[in-house]
């Protein structure tokens, strides 16, 4: 019963995580270094489940993000399944329990997300494939490293989260 | 709560990390015709009440940031619109002493931008209307300042607009006063934030001075994609020169799609609208 609440707690912020995605978007300055709060869900989700089912969510937010910006369908399916699978075989590996670690999690698999659309797409020339690799992805993986911390310390007791070190 | 058990990967995690890779390499390689059916269903049914809440959130951003912006725009419309009453009618009544048919009505719908977080966002823009308003394919699509891009598939209620930064970008160009013409196509990028058009193809005797700012030409008659006289940007550049034959300008674009929210999609293609963005380029 505990852990079907727990789950459910889970679920709840993982909802709320992808509805503030979409709402607050407009209002999140330049869309190029503003927060992916659906990749933010879906690392949340990530490091706390196995990674067959980290990749199999990966792949759903994925080709959502397709279907938002179809570029290159299917690079956003392959960068996010990867990325899931990784964050959560880097969970088990590194402990990740805590909201520093987590949030570098969060900046790194962000950023590499970035790197494996736009490579998997190719469907940008080479400077501005640097420029975004450079600037505007590290940016935005700072900023959803941010928002991720915030959101693993206003729901730390849902999330089991530790604050320090 | 952690769900993750005390061994790290099983090998039914590896098979289903394995099927969904297959799957997406599936989805990469899929016929666009596919794709895009897929893109749209997905929208349509998934991400139609997120794409709601998104839209919503525009429309208050814009009503209450641009307001005063916004009043002040359609005064300035409304002056020149009851000026141009008379010189419509004056223009019906010369064409008409002239044998001239009517001028084609250029029709258009308002539409919001609703950006994404993908790093591909910047080449591909989602529109918040679809068929249902009245957009088409290969509808021009375009922003207070100039040209944006191009409609290049509709759903009922949405649509996806190719930017001007993608590589598969092209429109045909000309200079104001229609004396140099040539394809205006993106360059790349100078900048984290300074994307570059060029304009190519101009013939070597021709030259064209710095500052001149580039238009679509409306090539392509009736069924030309883009009208006469929506600004591209202006000339900043002589880039590739090649000895003998055609000359290369870099073009800084009028309009560039991250700061764009609100852009209208010009249906009914086959007119001048020059003038319809007199100042518009600075």
């Amino acid at each position: 019963m505990i852990v079907l609440q727990e789950r459910y707690r889970v679920a709840a912020v993982l909802l709320l995580l992808a509805v503030l995605h979409f709402v607050l978007r407009p209002f999140m300055g330049d869309f190029r270094a503003a927060p992916d709060l659906l990749l933010l869900a879906l690392l949340v989700f990530a490091i706390r489940a196995r990674p067959g089912e980290a990749a199999v969510a990966g792949f759903v937010v994925g080709l959502l993000v397709d279907a938002l910006t179809p570029v290159a369908f299917g690079a956003g399916a392959l960068a996010h399944t990867v990325v899931g699978y990784l964050a959560a075989w880097g969970k088990a590996v590194f402990f990740a329990e805590n909201v520093v670690v987590s949030a570098g999690f969060f900046f790194v698999g962000s950023w590499i997300r970035d790197v494996l659309v736009l490579v998997v797409g190719r469907h940008m020339d080479s400077s501005a494939l640097v420029w975004q690799l450079t600037v505007w992805s590290p940016l935005k993986a700072l900023t959803t490293a941010i928002a991720g911390a915030v959101v693993l310390l206003a729901f730390r007791r849902w999330l089991h989260m530790r604050s320090r070190t | 709560m952690t769900f993750a058990p005390d061994s790290f990967s099983s090998r039914r995690d590896t098979i289903a990390f394995v099927v969904c890779l297959i799957l997406s390499f599936g989805a990469r390689l899929a016929p666009p015709v596919v794709q895009n059916a897929a893109a749209e269903t997905i929208g349509r049914t998934i991400l139609a009440p997120f794409l709601y809440l998104q839209e919503q959130s525009e429309v208050i951003k814009a009503s209450r940031g641009r307001y005063a912006e916004v009043i002040t725009l359609r005064d300035s419309v409304l002056v020149r619109a009851l000026a141009t009453t008379g010189l419509e009618e004056e223009n019906e009544r010369l064409r008409a002493l002239l044998g001239l048919s009517s001028q084609l009505r250029v029709g258009h719908v308002s539409a919001q931008v609703l950006h994404q977080s993908s790093p591909a966002s910047g080449l591909l823009a989602l529109l918040s209307a679809g068929a249902n308003d009245g957009v088409t394919p290969r509808a021009p699509v375009v922003a207070e300042d100039g040209l944006v891009g191009v409609v290049q598939s509709v759903g009922p209620d949405r649509s996806v607009a190719l930017l001007w930064t993608h590589p598969d970008f092209r429109v045909s160009a000309m200079t104001r006063d229609g004396s140099v013409f040539g394809i205006v196509a993106p360059r790349g990028s100078e900048g984290p934030n300074t994307m570059l058009l060029e304009l190519r193809g101009v013939p070597y005797q021709q030259q064209v001075p710095l500052g001149t700012v580039v238009y679509t030409s409306g090539l392509g008659g009736r069924s030309g994609v883009y009208p006469r006289g929506i600004p591209i940007g202006t000339i900043i550049a002589v880039g590739d020169e090649r000895e003998g034959w055609s000359r290369t300008y870099v073009v800084r674009a009028a309009v560039h799609p991250a700061a764009v929210g609100h852009v209208i999609v010009i249906t009914g293609t086959s007119v001048d609208v020059a003038n319809a963005f007199v100042g518009a380029v600075r």
